[in-house]
């Protein structure tokens, strides 16, 4: 019989370290294999059984967005219907088509963002070709505000990664704002350098502004104010 | 004609298994799992035998999950369901809603045999006919035991009885009664969960003679005095946990504790037929003794054991089901939101679960065959370690089963039960 000597209770024969304790346990006896433990090496059949299930669905989307494209290509090919909006159908299907993919999961998480960004990217490329490359809106604005919003995620994803596990009354919110202070600045900032030419931020301070405000409260709330500052706060507030 | 009454025959779920088959993921499957550790290994040969001949005095267990409009329901079905060699992760979920499974599997593993029910078929004291049921069939047929009274198991030589198969909630509930007291939100474990489909299971087998002299020490129950170790050990862990001294205070424990209502309302169900009682600790008060929790949990099931009291749970549960606005809801709607309401408000009022099977009695002829019983609760995600007890042959299991990885709140109350001096054997199928 095996005993842990930190938590005092017997534990199984041919066992390494103790189940609740994790303390090493002198192996005095006979290494026991698997076979006289009292359950098998269990297998998770999660992935495979939800594999199943989202290939079937997966499946299901590709015969349609294919019969789509063929249909679309016979209207092309056939009727002389207007041939810019069935390009510009033809490019949303297969835009939509990509993000569902990206969305359910086949790669790493982060292939999949950089595949989504991509996509939007892409799709908006033929949008501006369709559109016979006028303004310079892609590039001006296009491509700075998507990778604006693509970094703000990112930034959403990394502090919630963080901080999940505290009071999501607090943390959430807090995330939120932090993530609209971001893109509104950046928004302003894309702004005013095709406008004015350089970096001049202007209504988006008011929404820094109060967002910090908000966020101050709400952490402030949480973590309780310094004493220091409470005091301070008391002296000059009092009535 | 009778015949083919069968073969149509449907079962509408009971309260708690409406709700069961709707909160139903691969994370919190609610499948339980009995077991019974044998003298020496299973001929799963004869063991799908003894199936075979007790399946067809259980109809309402050899049904499949089938999908109606406004609720699914139970559809009998002339398939025979077959033994498995244990090879997946316990309590494993039931792909019910295709409509392919029975609500139970029998599995085996060398020596051990078990069962593993839906909860939306039947609870502990159902599932627990069935499975006497079924190891009195299997040593018949494996040595040819005959056994002289068969306690608790059905006979299966007599005729179906519509009340093993009734809803004993509609039949005991009452209009007019109000619902108890909404419960609040309480302290939650804050521990990793392990990865979807993976379940956990630790039990420690103590004698439970001991822990009886100390319940009697105590003045209270055997289940009281185990309910406030576990209180206890958890309040110990929120004590040395890393929260500050004023959230610390701001923590409310509450367990689980289902009751059995077949000892209050004579009934011969088989399906579910229990509620649950959440007694609690409000750390806001301070810590709490041994004593003052015995004393606390004593105060609290006087205050809430009782006929008048259950009553209210049952009329809550019954009235909620029958509510004419939430039965016209197409089925798929409520899968969405029964989950979401379920996680809300079912399991936002308890910190985790201890259920008590009491004690198990096997026919004489059978007790040197059968060396072990033991049952797990179901996984869930938010309560993500619950406890269930049972005592077999003067044997006390008593068998947590986690979504999470963490053994520190296990670690803490086996060391109390150490302290006392019982001797503890630890077993677990984490590797």
């Amino acid at each position: 019989m095996a005993y842990c000597p930190k938590c005092g209770v017997e534990v199984e024969k041919g066992i390494t370290k103790c189940p609740l304790c994790e303390f090493p346990i002198p192996d005095i006896e006979e290494k026991t294999t698997t076979k006289d433990s009292k359950y098998p090496q269990a297998i998770n059949t999660y992935k495979e059984d939800h594999l199943g299930k989202k290939n079937k669905a997966f499946f299901s989307i590709s015969i349609i967005a294919i019969s789509m494209m063929i249909i679309l290509g016979i209207i092309y090919l056939v009727y002389p219907w207007n041939h810019l909006l069935i390009k510009y159908i033809a490019v949303a299907g297969i835009s939509i088509f990509a993000l569902i993919f990206f969305s359910m999961g086949y790669l790493k998480f982060w292939y999949n963002f950089i595949g989504i960004y991509l996509t939007i990217l892409v799709g908006l490329f033929c949008v501006y070709i369709l559109t016979g490359i006028e303004y310079n809106w892609f590039f001006d604005y296009g491509i700075p505000i998507i990778t604006l919003i693509a970094l703000d995620i990112c930034i959403f994803i990394l502090i919630f990664k963080y901080n999940r596990h505290r009071s999501q009354f607090i943390y959430l919110p807090t995330n939120l704002i932090l993530v609209i202070i971001v893109f509104t600045a950046g928004l302003d900032g894309i702004i005013s350098i095709n406008v004015l030419g350089y970096v001049k931020l202007s209504w988006s301070l008011i929404v820094m502004v109060s967002g910090i405000g908000i966020i101050a409260l709400l952490q402030g709330i949480y973590h309780r104010i310094p004493e220091k500052s409470r005091q301070a706060l008391k002296k000059k507030m009092h009535f | 004609m009778e015949e083919k009454h069968q073969k149509h025959k449907f079962y509408a779920l009971d309260n708690a298994g409406i709700m069961y088959t709707a909160i139903a993921s691969s994370r919190m499957s609610t499948v339980y799992r009995m077991s019974v550790g044998l003298s020496e290994p299973v001929d799963p040969k004869i063991l799908q035998q003894a199936l075979e001949k007790i399946i067809s005095r259980f109809p309402y267990f050899q049904v499949t999950l089938k999908r109606g409009l406004f609720w699914y329901y139970y559809q009998h079905t002339e398939v025979i369901p077959q033994v498995e060699e244990e090879k997946y992760y316990p309590c494993k979920i039931m792909k019910q809603r295709q409509g392919k499974t029975f609500p139970f599997r029998v599995l085996y593993y060398q020596s051990l045999i078990h069962i593993e029910f839906n909860h939306s078929i039947c609870d502990g004291s159902g599932g627990l006919i069935f499975f006497q049921t079924l190891l009195i069939a299997y040593y018949k047929d494996f040595k040819g035991i005959e056994v002289k009274s068969i306690g608790s198991a059905m006979d299966i030589t007599t005729e179906v009885d519509p009340s093993e198969f009734e809803d004993s909630f509609k039949v005991y509930y009452k209009e007019g009664v109000p619902p108890p007291p909404a419960g609040k939100k309480v302290f939650h474990f804050p521990f990793e969960l392990l990865e979807k489909g993976e379940y956990l299971l630790l039990s420690g087998i103590l004698p439970v003679e001991p822990v009886l002299n100390y319940a009697k020490e105590y003045h209270c129950t055997l289940t009281q005095f185990v309910l406030a170790l576990y209180f206890e050990s958890i309040q110990e862990y929120i004590k040395e946990s890393s929260m500050s001294e004023k959230k610390k205070r701001r923590q409310r424990i509450a367990i689980n504790v289902p009751v059995n209502l077949r000892k209050m309302f004579p009934s011969k169900t088989l399906r579910n037929f229990f509620i649950s009682l959440n007694p609690e600790i409000d750390l806001a008060l301070g810590y709490f003794t041994r004593e003052e929790i015995i004393q606390q949990i004593k105060g609290y099931m006087g205050l809430y054991l009782n006929h008048k009291n259950i009553n209210r749970y049952i009329s809550r549960n019954v009235r909620n089901e029958q509510l004419i606005f939430l039965r016209i809801i197409p089925l798929w709607v409520k899968k969405i939101f029964m989950p979401i309401i379920y996680k809300h408000y079912g399991e936002k009022s308890y910190t985790s679960g201890l259920s008590n099977l009491g004690r198990i009695q096997v026919p004489e002829e059978l007790t040197s065959y059968i060396k072990s019983f033991e049952v797990f609760p179901p996984p869930s995600a938010e309560s993500r370690l619950k406890l269930v007890m049972v005592t077999y042959n003067g044997q006390l299991s008593m068998s947590f089963g986690k979504t999470s990885g963490e053994t520190i709140i296990e670690k803490i109350f086996f060391r109390k039960i150490r302290q006392l001096g019982i001797p503890v054997k630890i077993e677990t199928n984490k590797r």
